[in-house]
């Protein structure tokens, strides 16, 4: 145990099991999460090996010159998509490559990242709503049911950071918020509110689909990491099985 | 006039991509990138599908236009290519086909009688699948330039900068 090679390696796998944790919890895919944990592992000039799931990374580093394995587990976070971090830690895994940085300038870096702010609540309420309001125009909507889709959408976020605060379960938080936009565009198909209001009713949920695990499961399928993928697959049809339940929900109030 | 129509659905294709760059927290740098990769990718897949390729291959050919932009933005904002790509390709996920599925397999478990539930087991199928096949088109475009160079990273693909082709 008085090996001077196995301090480094403990603090390195430390290191990179935090990384690869915060790239799962952030929608990175499988071959990212690999290639950034490889890229740093090499820039200190180790051999490591990872095993990538859903809720939890493997990893083994090896060390030739003192014939020394160190094994180490981690539960990765819950899921947030947050491309910030992903950009962040991408660059400061070149900086390892290029400018051989320390392990105090890593934790330094690991932990500004993660103190970077997240958009201001507003803002990211005001931009969505937005979005589901250019998705009403694109399927043909007008300004009424643009306006229509743009509170729903609002609210219905609204609804769902307020349930991921209080801790609810994920998938329900899906169903509270598309519940909460289905009733109210639902409204205006009921009370026939503008021209073609079925066009605010069908796009209003759209700001919840599981884009991120949808395309990252596919893209997982494609590299060959077959578990990941489908896994990421099925959680993606949860969350799809999680908004038509909401908009079931509200149907089956209004009747129609 | 249809090209005001274009111009305009250029508009909010940009907004869409940009409504979840925001809920995905991109740096605040590539907003606008983000903003130009959406519009023109999704405005090449309604070229496709207005000229009859159908809302697959539209997909596929928008997302891989996505997919080249974003190396290039790569380069030249400093990010990695999939920050822009994901945002961009998001506003073609099948969203609404994903759902009208499993509102159909939810319909499905009531008591229909045979001739409804004929049609809504054709609904739901041919929903399923096309969200199934654009998907893939999605993934497969935006992992092209990957495939097509094999590159582990982005920054190992050169890239001609706009400054050199000029000197040229």
């Amino acid at each position: 145990m008085d090996n001077p090679n196995i301090k480094p390696i403990r603090e390195l796998s430390k290191i990179l099991l935090e990384v690869g944790s915060l790239l799962m919890a952030s929608g990175a895919n499988s071959a990212r999460i690999r290639t950034t944990i490889m890229r740093i592992a090499e820039g200190f000039g180790y051999n490591a090996e990872l095993l990538i799931t859903h809720r939890a990374l493997m990893l083994t580093i090896f060390d030739d010159e003192s014939d020394y394995y160190q094994s180490s587990l981690k539960r990765t976070s819950p899921h947030g998509a947050n491309f910030r971090m992903v950009s962040g830690i991408s660059r400061m895994s070149w900086h390892v490559v290029e400018d051989n940085w320390t392990f105090e300038q890593i934790w330094a870096e690991i932990n500004r990242l993660k103190s970077l702010p997240h958009f201001p609540r507003i803002i990211i309420l005001a931009t969505v709503a937005l979005a589901g309001a250019s998705f009403c125009r694109l399927f043909g909507g007008g300004v009424v049911e643009m306006l229509v889709a743009y509170v729903a959408t609002f609210c219905g976020l609204f609804v769902r950071q307020e349930a991921v605060k209080k801790g609810f379960n994920a998938y329900l938080c899906i169903f509270f918020a598309s519940f909460t936009s289905c009733l109210i565009a639902g409204s205006s198909v009921k009370f026939q509110i503008g021209t073609n209001p079925e066009h605010a009713f069908a796009t209003s949920v759209l700001y919840l689909i599981p884009g991120i695990p949808l395309i990252n499961s596919l893209s997982d399928l494609l590299d060959g990491n077959i578990m990941n993928g489908l896994v990421r697959g099925m959680n993606g049809l949860m969350i799809a099985f999680s908004i038509a339940l909401g908009m079931l929900c509200a149907i089956l109030i209004y009747n129609f | 006039m249809e090209w005001i129509s274009f111009l305009e659905k250029w508009i909010w294709l940009g907004f869409a991509a940009v409504g979840f760059a925001v809920l995905f927290n991109v740096p605040i740098r590539t907003l606008w990138v983000i903003f130009l990769l959406g519009a023109l990718g999704g405005s090449l897949k309604f070229l496709t599908m207005k000229l009859g390729g159908g809302i697959i291959l539209g997909s596929f050919f928008g997302a891989m236009l996505v997919g080249f932009l974003s190396i290039y933005a790569a380069h030249f904002r400093h990010a990695p290519p999939f920050v822009f790509a994901i945002p961009s390709v998001i506003p073609m996920v099948p969203g609404a086909f994903a759902y009208r599925m499993m509102l159909g397999i939810i319909r499905l478990t009531g008591d229909v009688d045979p001739s409804v539930y004929e049609t809504l087991m054709h609904e739901t199928v041919n929903n399923g699948l096309k969200a199934l096949f654009v998907l893939m088109a999605l993934s497969l475009g935006v992992s092209a330039p990957m495939l097509l160079f094999r590159r582990e990273s982005a920054k190992e693909i050169k890239v001609i900068k706009i400054e050199e082709l000029i000197k040229k």
